[in-house]
């Protein structure tokens, strides 16, 4: 698996999400189910998944799965630039 | 009533709107006369102000939850018959089966802002921002409270795991922030630093039980910026405030919920209940429309459901429940409905829901989460599924719920 394709896992798992429920384009708080509890499990999976520990002002930056993208480059999580890659 | 002071002012975070006293008046010339109002309440100015003018003309207000599904209950309770003293009704919370509304008369609602102001030293110089929804009995006190006192509250809607709520508490110079247990939980996660609001004076915390070692890292928290954690304990049938346990006494009263609200006094019952006796407690429940019409039946005094101690002092301590009740994320919930609606047996943890399930795979008990947590309404985190080969049971068959939670 791709870490692309990690990713939107992890935000599927987190967010309690169908299989092959496009995620690419969420934002925060438009999908009912990313609210603040969600979020915090949605951290928590990000960091295993990837082994990484997310700063405080990234965990409240992480606003979109554009913005996860971004954050995870900064922690040296490669191969995630390409958003338009299908499953 | 008019809850809101004339200096009060309630601002939108996002879009700078301001609350006024005309607002509140067109809302209540909109309304007029009749039964209750059901109100899904927003975190929004044009919702508040839909609130205040049912609370001033007289108008019964269900306060609903705006995302979820009310239409039944207009239904139910639809009637023009009212007793006149009622102004505030509120669901109690949870899921299960046919929930009530709890009935506040306009004095309890009025009487417990008060309180609250008072124990909170809530002033005109006051700055809350919302951290909880409206509708919920917390959130309902943060806003009554500092509205009597002509402090300013702030709405926001994002909450405390995104930026722009903590961009609102720097702009606005909030001083009071208002969390329950999970919020803790989460702000221990985001490292919550109360130096970087240089306002911020006053936590407080309700809604279920926090575990003393977040009491008493947030009160060492706050004592570096020279502020406080206030414990409060309450229940919507007290309007919903009944104790707090005043910050100079908190290391040493470690677990206590506190004293008694002034103008409210605790008793425990022979069976170890407690009880509590104030000018804020409910006028009863209603189940039916029929029930809105009913004066007060419960003369002042509460029975919580809770079994307590109180120290020599008048500190309570809360040590368990009568009725088998959990908290998921704050809501209350019946463990015996848990159990009569799925095939498991329930407990509480800290803010979480633990059942457990005979002999169930991973798929099962995973399928479990979905399910309890779908039919509670909750986040799938608030629920543990357990797999367990046999319960423990107590000499007379029954099932043995104090090992169960020893266990967890």
């Amino acid at each position: 698996m791709t870490e692309l394709q990690r990713l939107r896992e992890a935000f599927r798992a987190a967010l309690d999400l169908p299989a092959d429920a496009p995620v690419d384009d969420l934002q925060y708080q438009d999908n009912e189910k990313w609210d603040s509890l969600a979020h915090m499990s949605l951290i928590a999976t990000i960091e295993d998944e990837f082994s990484v520990m997310i700063d405080t002002d990234d965990v409240i930056n992480l606003s979109s799965f554009a913005e996860a993208v971004r954050i995870l480059g900064k922690y040296g999580v490669a191969n995630l630039e390409r958003l338009d890659g299908n499953e | 009533m008019n809850l809101l002071h004339p200096g009060a002012r309630v601002i939108d975070a996002a879009t700078g709107e301001t609350l006024t006293a005309s607002m509140v008046d067109a809302a209540a010339e909109e309304l007029g006369p009749g039964g209750a109002v059901f109100l899904p309440f927003s975190t929004t100015i044009s919702d508040i102000a839909r609130y205040l003018a049912a609370l001033l003309v007289g108008r019964p207000v269900v306060l609903l939850d705006p995302d979820g599904d009310n239409t039944h209950w207009a239904e139910r309770f639809a009637t023009d018959d009212v007793h006149p003293d009622l102004a505030l009704l509120l669901t109690t919370s949870g899921s299960t089966g046919n929930p009530k509304l709890v009935r506040l008369s306009a004095g309890a609602v009025l009487a417990n802002a008060r309180q609250i102001a008072d124990v909170l030293d809530i002033t005109a110089d006051d700055v809350a921002i919302t951290t909880l929804p409206l509708f919920y009995s917390y959130g309902m006190s943060v806003l009554n409270s500092h509205l009597l006192r002509g402090a300013t509250v702030i709405l926001e809607r994002t909450g405390i795991m995104q930026r722009d709520f903590w961009t609102a508490a720097v702009e606005h110079n909030v001083t009071s922030m208002a969390f329950v247990p999970y919020q803790y939980e989460m702000l221990r996660r985001l490292r919550f630093d109360p130096a970087k609001y240089p306002a911020l004076r006053k936590l407080t915390q309700a809604g279920g039980r926090l575990r003393a070692e977040l009491v008493t890292d947030f009160a060492d928290r706050m004592a570096t910026v020279g502020g406080s954690l206030y414990v409060m304990y309450g229940q919507t049938e007290a309007a919903p405030r009944m104790a707090t346990l005043p910050p100079a006494r908190l290391a040493e009263k470690l677990g206590s919920v506190g004293l008694a609200l002034p103008g409210g006094r605790f008793a425990i019952a022979p069976d170890g209940e407690v009880v509590y006796h104030g000018p804020n407690v409910m006028m009863g429940y209603a189940d039916t429309a029929a029930d809105l019409a009913k004066g007060d039946e419960m003369d002042g005094v509460l029975r919580t459901g809770d079994l307590g101690r109180l120290d020599d002092e008048g500190f309570l301590f809360i040590t368990g429940r009568i009725k088998r009740m959990g908290k998921v994320f704050g809501v209350r919930i019946n463990l015996d409905d848990v159990e009569k609606n799925f095939p498991v047996t329930a407990v509480a943890g800290d803010d979480k829901l633990t059942v457990f399930a005979l002999g169930a795979t991973d798929d099962e008990a995973r399928d479990l989460r979905t399910k309890i947590s779908e039919w509670l309404g909750t986040h799938f985190s608030g629920v543990v599924v357990r797999s367990i080969e046999s319960l423990p049971l107590l000499p007379t068959g029954k099932v043995d719920y104090r090992a169960l939670e020893a266990s967890l």
